[in-house]
């Protein structure tokens, strides 16, 4: 019976004890250590939300960097294909130029060689005539030496003529 | 300045809270102990061992610590009796009774009768019980008392030592040591016990208290296990102890209880008009429940602890028993019983950690039948 007997003298110590544990742990031992919790865990909640919002503008950011990669890929692209066509087209008109030039060239080529030809000729012929002039000059006076044969042939030439 | 800062942080953050309690236990133990070792004690030397008295011995309350018997030489730490005897008062130590055998100023500890093992008023003759005694009040530190003391001034200079360093080191600093220990219960007393049980924005009022009751309870429960001083009395385990505990419960509950509770008990809502008149059923109900939660927050604690004790004492008796009859028994029961008695301490660890939790969780629940949601 007596181990179910409350105590007058425990009950009051027991509530004069716990009373004042209950004060001095509340005062200086849940009140910091409750508030440092609720601290951290707001804390690492809004760590928890910053990183999340970092993540998705990374995520933005990549977004748009592999845009503007893509963009500048196609402006290369393009720009190579506009180089290609270029020099393509400067070749080609160099080409043509080179073929006119050579054209020209050869053409003056040959005028002029033909007018030398032209004068190699020209001279070539004087240089006959003058030489044919003093074969026969010489073939006269060798002809004529003989005043006989000259008179006959005057004769001839003028017997020719009378007959004309 | 930030690295000043750091440095006293770390300083305080790596004190050792616990030099200082051993200290405290040292202390008690050392200045006790010896004063009253060398007592002599003539006693008539009883061959036979009452497994049931010394069980019962130790469940209950007493006016002296008792540690140790060497011979016939009794190791006791007097406590001091305070009595208020017809308005006036009485201080001595529990050392003049002489372990219960003498009287002193005409008080003497009862050996039988219903007021067995307190303190009486007797006659002159200093046996016989004063048939016309006044109320005695006795406010005596007893064994309890005592251990009740020495737990809650650990208690305190452990948790705030704790606090102290968390409001040194701030909310970047992850837990270490004892803190890190502790946090696991503080959050599971916050999150699994008090959230879980009462209306979210009421539980900040209440939490202070659940989370002393849970380590009140917890710590007094473990060092009831500690076999030695100044572990070992039974406090979590006396009625006393369980009642005001569940006094405050009940005093939390019926201060902070709004409209509604009130409304529920005495004109509880969804309940046929005659269960209420012309006999007021549900109302009596209600009310014979008021008063039962807090007897059944008692008696759990009470039985729970108590029984434990009893059951490893019983496994340790169960030596001596055999023991006393035949030494060879004695011997060979041995292993068994340490064998059971240290299962029996493992399932008290688990039962000091459940029973702590179920008073906090009641309370908690009560906590929330009293505050409920405006609406339903």
């Amino acid at each position: 019976m007596e181990l179910v007997t409350p105590g007058i003298g425990l009950i009051f110590w027991m509530t004069l004890s716990f009373g004042i544990v209950l004060y001095v742990l509340g005062k200086f031992a849940w009140k910091p250590i409750l508030s440092t919790i609720k601290e951290r865990e707001s804390y690492i909640a809004n760590s928890i939300r910053h990183s999340k919002k970092i993540h998705r503008e990374l995520e933005e950011l990549d977004a748009t960097k592999e845009k503007m990669l893509q963009q500048t890929r196609n402006k290369a692209d393009e720009m190579l294909k506009q180089a290609k066509a270029g020099g393509e087209d400067i070749i080609q008109k160099a080409h043509q130029q080179a073929r006119k030039e050579a054209d020209q060239i050869i053409e003056s080529a040959k005028n002029s060689i033909l007018a030398e030809r032209k004068a190699a000729e020209r001279e070539i012929r004087q240089q006959i005539v003058r030489l044919s002039i003093d074969v026969a000059q010489k073939v006269i006076r060798e002809e004529f030496k003989d005043v006989e044969k000259k008179n006959q042939y005057i004769n001839k030439l003028l017997e020719d003529i009378q007959l004309n | 300045m930030i690295g000043s800062q750091g440095r006293t942080c770390k300083l305080l953050c790596t004190r050792k809270p616990f030099a200082l309690l051993l200290s405290v236990f040292v202390f008690f133990l050392m200045g006790f102990t010896s004063v009253h070792a060398a007592e002599s004690h003539s006693e008539d030397n009883v061959k036979d061992f009452d497994a049931g008295k010394v069980i019962i011995d130790h469940i209950l309350d007493s006016y002296d610590w008792h540690i140790a018997d060497y011979g016939d030489k009794h190791l006791s730490i007097p406590l001091p009796v305070i009595l208020n005897y017809k308005g006036e008062w009485y201080f001595f130590l529990s050392s003049k009774f002489h372990h219960g055998h003498d009287a002193y100023k005409d008080f003497r500890i009862a050996k039988e009768g219903p007021k067995k093992g307190k303190i009486i008023k007797v006659l002159d003759d200093g046996v016989t019980p004063d048939p016309e005694a006044a109320f005695l009040l006795d406010l005596s530190i007893t064994k309890n008392v005592f251990s009740l003391i020495i737990a809650s001034i650990l208690l305190s200079v452990l948790l705030i030592s704790v606090g102290r360093n968390y409001s040194h080191c701030g909310f970047k600093r992850a837990p270490r040591g004892i803190s890190a220990f502790l946090e696991p219960l503080i959050l599971f007393v916050r999150d699994d016990i008090a959230r879980a049980a009462i209306p979210e924005n009421k539980v900040d009022r209440f939490l202070p208290y659940l989370l002393t009751l849970f380590f009140f309870i917890f710590f007094n429960n473990l060092l009831g296990l500690v076999p030695f001083f100044p572990g070992g009395a039974n406090v979590t385990g006396n009625i006393s102890i369980t009642l005001t505990l569940a006094g405050f419960t009940f005093f939390m509950l019926h201060f902070s209880a709004n409209k509604e509770y009130w409304k529920h008990i005495f004109n509880t809502p969804g309940v046929p008009v005659w269960l209420k008149l012309p006999i007021p059923l549900m109302p009596i109900i209600e009310i014979v429940g008021v008063f039962i939660k807090p007897i059944v927050l008692t008696l759990r604690l009470f039985a729970n602890i108590s029984a434990g004790h009893m059951i490893i004492l019983g496994f340790v008796s169960l030596i001596f028993v055999m023991g006393s009859s035949n030494h060879i028994a004695g011997f060979a029961i041995a292993p068994l019983s340490v064998i059971f008695v240290i299962f029996m301490n493992f399932l008290e660890l688990l039962v000091a950690f459940i029973q702590a939790y179920v008073f906090t969780f009641f309370s908690a629940i009560f906590f929330g039948m009293a505050v409920p949601q405006e609406h339903h």
